[in-house]
């Protein structure tokens, strides 16, 4: 299993595995983060400083959007959502770093992540009413619309490997593009785009999870709690 | 753009580490700071709403007491101007007795002044009649006169009262008499003065005669302590000193 793309090559090998630059920076990033995370709780004060207020910005914006949309099981899925715009945030802009691409340039990471908000979809959704209840909406509003439902949860789930894969790759390769044509300093306007891109990207990856795990959670609720009452 | 499978089982693997990463080192400690702030926020509201409410009754406290306070003033401003009021009345009654008084004492002491003054004008009335009577009378004086009051001595004698006769008797026994006169006097008038004496007395008396000008006109007989004028000088003296009890 050769490197996938142009942007992504073979750092090293474990026995038939190739580790890529895509896994090497994840790591790399997942030790920025943790290491920012552990500096962090070691400096929590009753009055917070500047580093601290950020922090305590992101977690408390985080979990507002997801309270906002999951009252009452913002609890559960705010660790995940969070964990996907703040690592997603952070790999759109690794590139920003010189000799470092982004790990969600490559599609096998996207397609890791969207695999994984199926994955949380369905967990979360049999979590809160149970297997049967969970599945049964499949069936609703009509078993005709069965072949749809399934489509669909395939589809948006490519759609979230591919979106975000695509969006990451064409910044990448036309910022490549424009720096062979125009020389130096030439892409700096589209960098500028990049962060913006990068940001909105990890917003929508993270907000279409939100909006996939609720709509699994709140599928059978009203059933759920006429049946409880 | 291919996929890798080993790439994409460790991207699962890494995101579901970085997850529990987060979890544990992020999400939980900054909510938990999060949460322990808003409780000492909340504690703070809360005391501050407890120091409010207790401000509050302390005021609501002050304001009855203040209230309280100043009815008892009012009261103790109407027990105030009552008692002002007896105290002003007493003490217009007592001014009022005082005046009376003072009036009184003043009206008193301005009669006893006018009665000073009416007496002081009598004696300078009787004095003044007294010199305008002694020079009239100085003029009048002579021996006929002299002659004359002698005469009006011995008519008068016998008619003395009991009480200057024992006085008289009793001088008659301690020494003779003297009599003096302005003028010397007759032998006749001599003799019958010394003859009406000692039938006075009831025994003889010895007569010592002398001549005395200050006298004007008339006689002044003395029998030890016990002294008969009759001289126009002795009358007008009388005269002057009437007012003050004089003879």
């Amino acid at each position: 299993m050769a490197a996938a793309s142009s942007f992504v090559t073979e750092v090293f090998r474990i026995g038939p595995f190739a580790i890529t630059s895509t896994v090497v920076t994840t790591w790399g990033i997942m030790g920025v983060l943790a290491a920012a995370a552990w500096a962090a709780r070691r400096r929590l004060a009753a009055t917070p400083g500047p580093w601290q207020v950020v922090v305590e910005g992101i977690v408390a914006a985080s979990e507002e959007a997801v309270r906002a949309v999951l009252p009452e099981h913002w609890r559960q899925v705010m660790p995940f959502i969070a964990t996907l715009w703040i690592f997603i945030v952070v790999a759109n802009l690794a590139s920003l770093i010189p000799g470092v691409h982004s790990p969600t340039a490559d599609l096998s990471l996207t397609a890791g992540l969207a695999i994984l908000v199926f994955l949380a979809v369905h967990w979360y959704g049999i979590r809160s009413h149970g297997l049967k209840s969970y599945l049964r909406h499949y069936l609703q509003p009509n078993p005709i619309l069965l072949p749809f439902h399934l489509i669909g949860e395939v589809t948006r789930t490519l759609a979230l490997a591919v979106r975000l894969f695509g969006n990451m790759f064409s910044l990448e390769m036309a910022a490549l593009l424009v720096l062979l044509v125009a020389g130096f300093l030439a892409p700096v306007p589209l960098l500028v785009l990049h962060i913006i891109e990068a940001l909105v990207q990890a917003y929508i990856f993270g907000m279409l999870a939100l909006i996939y795990v609720a709509g699994a959670i709140q599928s059978q609720e009203l059933e759920y709690r006429r049946k409880k009452e | 753009m291919e996929f890798d499978a080993t790439t994409f089982a460790l991207e699962i693997i890494n995101f579901l580490v970085l997850v529990w990463l987060l979890q544990r080192l992020l999400y939980k400690p900054v909510t938990a700071a999060i949460a322990r702030r808003q409780a000492g926020i909340e504690k703070t509201l809360a005391d501050a709403r407890a120091v409010r409410a207790e401000a509050e009754a302390l005021k609501a406290q002050f304001e009855n007491r203040m209230a309280d306070w100043e009815k008892e003033r009012a009261r103790a401003r109407e027990r105030l101007a009552e008692e002002m009021a007896a105290e002003r009345t007493r003490l217009m009654a007592a001014l009022a007795a005082g005046l009376d008084e003072e009036r009184a004492r003043a009206t008193v002491l301005e009669q006893r002044r006018a009665q000073e003054e009416q007496q002081r004008q009598a004696a300078r009335t009787r004095a003044e009649g007294g010199r305008f009577v002694a020079r009239l009378l100085s003029r009048l004086a002579s021996a006929e006169l002299e002659e004359s009051i002698g005469r009006l001595l011995l008519a008068d004698l016998p008619r003395l009262p009991a009480e200057e006769l024992q006085v008289l008797r009793a001088a008659v026994q301690a020494g003779e008499a003297k009599v003096v006169s302005a003028y010397p006097l007759e032998e006749g008038l001599r003799n019958r003065l010394a003859e009406a004496l000692g039938t006075l007395s009831g025994k003889p008396v010895a007569c010592d005669f002398g001549q005395e000008p200050g006298l004007m006109a008339g006689l002044r007989i003395s029998i030890g302590p016990w002294v008969l004028s009759a001289s126009l000088a002795d009358e007008l003296k009388f005269f002057a000193e009437a007012d003050h009890g004089g003879r």
